[in-house]
């Protein structure tokens, strides 16, 4: 058993209640606890960060005014000026993934982000806030964002079922792109992890472990990256569409 | 009487100061937003970045087929057609896929048209 959970890659993902009993709807499982971490880090970071007020920065208050600055020049960026009253939402979803992906990296820790239930949830989020902010602020105008103009009437109903197609396809690509993204590389860590505890125990082949094990190095190297862009992805996006809910209309 | 005069000094400086940072910092917010409405994430030439937009275009073209798959048999099901609409969505699933990928491609970072559009 403890030998096949070291090269069994998917075990990390398993969802276990952490007091016993099966895991139903209201048990508090290692994600819940995770979740519990990463919202405790987070507010940690942002309230002892800015308690001090220092006019020069310590390190803490220079980490979060950092993601204060941006996240507000992305929303700034891609959702205008007026985009500036979604950026509560924009930035507790920014630094919830970052702060996922980030101690999902240290060994022995669940990664929140890497379910595709929690993923979804956000883009599930996300996309209901675009409808409903849409249709409250501009009625039945939120409709043109299917009705590009310009279009030839024969040309019409096709274009305006595959921008609603498209529209459908948002949540699901943003869902599964960062789901996807941790869940890969979570298993490649993993697999090459495994590689050297194998070839360790494979007599003259344990020369060889050093280079499964670079390889891990690398990798964590360029996972680091890959979580902070998803994070960064999964924020740029949903300004983009917050934007269109904000103007909608070709 | 000669330390007032050393602390005007020390605010005379500290002020040239200021004003050379804050030019500094004005000069470097025009040059970073100046490359951005073009699309950064086609120019930049690193590698993760290139690999997200890589992932970034497949799941939304992949995802827009699922979509039009998903709803062409729902449609069916209830319609009872059985493959015709299966089809025409798989193929209007497709063309969102394209149009999602164009899409990306013509404006990687999002419009920034807040300024023609806001009021």
């Amino acid at each position: 058993m403890a030998a096949a959970q070291g090269i069994d890659p998917i075990h990390q993902f398993e969802v276990t209640s952490l007091f016993g009993g099966p895991v139903g709807t209201a048990t508090f499982t290692n994600a819940s606890l995770f979740m519990v971490i990463v919202v405790a880090a987070i507010s940690f970071l942002m309230l002892v960060g800015t308690s001090g007020r220092a006019l020069v920065p310590g390190r803490l208050q220079a980490a979060a005014e950092m993601a204060y600055e941006f996240v507000a020049s992305t929303v700034r960026g891609t959702a205008g000026e007026s985009g500036m009253r979604f950026f509560p939402f924009v930035f507790s979803l920014f630094m919830f993934v970052l702060f996922s992906n980030l101690i999902g990296l240290i060994p022995y820790t669940f990664t929140v982000t890497s379910q595709i239930i929690v993923t979804f949830a956000f883009a599930a989020l996300v996309i209901g806030i675009v409808i409903v902010y849409g249709v409250y602020k501009h009625g039945a105008h939120f409709l043109h964002l299917f009705v590009p103009s310009g279009v030839h009437p024969v040309l019409l109903p096709f274009i305006v079922l595959i921008e609603i197609i498209s529209f459908v396809s948002r949540p699901i690509s943003l869902s599964v792109r960062l789901f996807a993204n941790m869940l890969a590389g979570h298993i490649t860590l993993k697999v090459f992890g495994g590689f050297v505890a194998m070839l360790l125990g494979a007599g003259a082949y344990s020369v060889i472990a050093p280079l499964p094990l670079a390889a891990t190095v690398a990798l964590t190297a360029f996972e680091l990256l890959v979580a902070f862009l998803q994070a960064y992805v999964f924020a740029i996006l949903t300004c983009v569409y917050l934007n269109d809910a904000i103007h909608p209309g070709h | 009487m000669s330390e007032a005069g050393k602390d005007d000094k020390d605010d005379a400086a500290l002020r040239a100061r200021l004003e050379s940072l804050s030019q500094q910092l004005a000069q470097k917010k025009e040059g970073a937003q100046a490359p951005n409405p073009v699309g950064s994430d086609l120019t930049g030439g690193n590698v993760g970045q290139a690999m997200t937009l890589g992932f970034r275009v497949m799941s939304e073209f992949v995802a827009a087929i699922i979509v039009g798959a998903v709803l062409g048999w729902q449609f069916d099901t209830w319609l009872g057609t059985a493959p015709a609409l299966l089809i025409v969505f798989l193929a209007l699933g497709t063309a969102a896929g394209f149009w999602n990928v164009y899409r990306i491609a013509t404006r990687p970072a999002g419009p920034r048209r807040a300024g023609d559009n806001t009021k």
